[in-house]
């Protein structure tokens, strides 16, 4: 379970402190799949950053699984190659590697053999539906399998927490319906909680619950967010 | 070149994605490439001509003085009251008690004097060398007869006593306009301290390079120098070694078999085996005055070229690696995020610097050993150096060591120029850098 308590930014812009957000509580349960909601600036991205240790410079405490998230960068990258997986809304690929060294690449980093790494990126590439294309590279692939490879890539070292960012916004809405199923089901079949920012009405209404931000704010926790307004 | 990579099976990981990464920019890296080729071609070339400029004059110096010279303590930078008042006594039992040893080729004496040269109508200085025949044979190609032959052998049939044989530097015979077959009377002052002469049969003529020496020197035999200064000694014993390399190695043996003969004469009464006189050892290099200056002065021009190719290469470097890294922030960001070491991601551009660094040197490399082949075939003459007359033929010797030091010089400057780039990429915010265009 990961549980944040009072989490605070601000950023200073010059002479001027904007704050990005204003003492943020709650708390997300082991594989529930969560939406971020807000209107551009509301601080989406920003508790993003926070949530998924990429960002170590706020107020306030997270834990994750009962451990306090540290502010030291190397732990940070311990905690983030252990416990984190992450979904871009361009997808991140590695260019040079194929998606299945691409898929490995966190078991590499987590110190897992040349065949085990193979062997589970092999099985993650076969659960997201591309076991025929473990050789190609990102660019011989279309943006949905992309995200898929991506999808694989966050989940295959077994993290406890993914965070992705707008997964949908660069697909078009087929390969976006493949993309949030394929989440959905993997999150939910492995028990990984799922943080997803999103503008994607599509997106937030298959989450189990959604958490909607405004002025660096907490405004909302009902699960039923078809009423929001989506503006950006 | 990236399926060549892709079907290497046991390349290692971070090699090949080292390889695949250069060739997203493939220009920019052959560039890389050509300019450390071109500092390591022209470092080991400009190397590999100091090294044999180094060599010949190693060797010609060697073989002109001897590879040791034993002479009386002092005797190189005290000036002799009378001729050969500093040579050596005995010079026959010394040689015997030295020649055993395995790295010697021979020992040659040597008499140096002075004196006036005539033709019988002009008279001119000359400084002249008395030695036996077979110092010829020690100079080998380095000594460049330009007309007649070297001395003969004295106890040869076909040598006449009564034409005891000079050979001239090439521009004292045109100054007194002498050739081969010519006499020309030497006067000369005795040990005693008397004057006196003896014509010479004008046997060859020779050139050292040097016009200065060229000017004044002459070789006659040791027999005659020593007729001539009225005495038996002789100025110097010449040791030619079959290796230069050696030369350290019997000058400390020469030395302790020398200094134990000395302290038994100074103990018991004299042996064949015992010194009569103390004897100092001068290595070639003592008296390489030419050698050490010239090298002396390519190691400066040398380090101050390798130093400018060196900036070269790193500026070089340091550009093409910041803008690999500026252009991959992105990557640097999502390799991040997944939560890799910021020295791991350093790694991965080290990895490329050091594969740029080896290919251009191994192709700098190449092309040095293939100058190097080339000169041997293709006769290129260089100027004569400062205060010689002479020009030699370009040649440049290829060094495994000169390539392996340079290749880890340009590898490490290489690593450098990465490692500043990569640690700027890494530094940066891990939210700045994946949202970076």
């Amino acid at each position: 379970m990961i549980r944040f308590n009072q989490i605070q930014k601000t950023y200073q812009l010059g002479n001027q402190s904007v704050p990005a957000l204003q003492g943020i509580d709650g708390h997300i349960q082991k594989g529930d799949m969560i939406a971020l909601c807000g209107p551009s600036g509301s601080g989406k991205s920003t508790l993003l950053n926070i949530l998924g240790l990429l960002d170590m410079d706020y107020q306030g405490e997270i834990t994750l699984d009962g451990k306090v998230y540290p502010t030291e960068r190397l732990a940070a990258a311990k905690v983030r190659r252990q416990k984190l997986g992450f979904v871009f809304q361009r997808f991140n690929l590695v260019p040079v590697m194929t998606a299945l060294e691409n898929v490995a690449y966190p078991l590499h980093l987590n110190g897992f053999s040349k065949q085990q790494q193979d062997e589970l990126a092999l099985q993650m590439l076969e659960k997201v539906g591309l076991a025929d294309f473990t050789q190609h590279r990102p660019d011989n692939l279309s943006g949905g399998q992309q995200q898929r490879v991506a999808i694989a890539r966050a989940l295959v070292h077994k993290p406890t927490l993914v965070i992705a960012d707008e997964p949908t916004a660069s697909l078009d809405s087929q390969s976006a319906n493949v993309v949030i199923d394929i989440m959905k089901q993997l999150g939910h079949e492995m028990g990984t909680t799922f943080i997803v920012a999103t503008h994607d009405p599509r997106m937030a209404t298959r989450c189990d619950r959604s958490i909607a931000l405004f002025d660096g704010r907490l405004v909302n926790h009902a699960s039923d967010i078809r009423g929001m307004s989506w503006a950006s | 070149m990236g399926k060549l990579a892709a079907r290497l099976p046991h390349f290692p990981v971070s090699l090949r994605f080292a390889w695949l990464n250069l060739l997203r920019n493939g220009r920019r890296s052959l560039l890389s490439i050509l300019i450390i080729a071109i500092a390591v071609f022209a470092l080991t070339s400009a190397g590999g001509f100091g090294l044999y400029t180094y060599e010949s004059l190693k060797e010609s110096t060697a073989r002109d003085t001897g590879h040791l010279t034993l002479s009386q303590p002092g005797y190189f930078t005290r000036d002799e009251d009378m001729p050969l008042s500093n040579g050596l006594d005995n010079s026959q039992a010394l040689i015997k008690q030295i020649i055993a040893d395995d790295a010697i080729r021979s020992i040659q004496p040597r008499i140096y004097l002075s004196g006036l040269v005539s033709n019988g109508s002009k008279s001119t200085i000359f400084m002249g060398t008395g030695v036996n025949d077979r110092e010829f044979d020690m100079k080998g190609p380095f000594l460049d007869i330009r007309a007649g032959q070297s001395l003969s052998d004295v106890t040869s049939s076909r040598y006449d006593p009564a034409k005891p044989q000079v050979m001239l530097g090439v521009d004292l015979a045109r100054n007194l306009k002498v050739d081969v077959g010519d006499w020309v009377t030497l006067l000369a002052t005795t040990s005693d301290g008397a004057l006196n002469a003896f014509d010479f049969n004008v046997r060859g003529i020779y050139s050292t390079g040097v016009p200065d020496l060229d000017k004044r020197q002459l070789y006659i035999h040791i027999t005659s120098a020593q007729e001539l200064l009225a005495s038996d000694k002789v100025s110097t014993l010449s040791v030619f070694l079959f290796e230069t390399a050696q030369t350290n190695a019997v000058h400390q043996r020469l030395s302790q078999q020398l200094h134990q003969r000395l302290s038994s004469s100074d103990q018991l009464s004299k042996t064949s085996d015992q010194l009569s006189q103390p004897i100092e050892i001068t290595p070639w290099q003592d008296r390489a005055f030419f050698y050490n200056k010239v090298k002396d002065l390519y190691d400066r021009i040398f380090g101050i070229m390798g130093t400018v190719m060196g900036l070269v290469v790193f500026v070089a470097l340091f550009n093409t690696m910041t803008m690999t890294v500026t252009e991959r922030t992105r990557e640097i960001g999502t390799l991040s995020a997944l939560g890799s070491y910021p020295s791991e991601i350093v790694r991965g551009f080290l990895c490329e610097a050091g594969l740029l660094a080896l290919i251009g040197s191994m192709l700098g490399a190449v092309s040095n050993a293939l100058m190097c082949v080339l000169l041997l075939f293709v006769d290129v003459q260089m100027p004569p150096p400062p205060g010689r007359s002479e020009g030699y033929p370009l040649n440049i010797y290829f060094s495994f060591e000169l390539v392996a030091f340079t290749t880890i010089g340009v590898m490490f400057i290489c690593l450098l120029a990465a490692l500043f780039s990569a640690r700027k990429g890494v530094n940066k915010p891990i939210t700045e850098a994946l949202i970076y265009v």
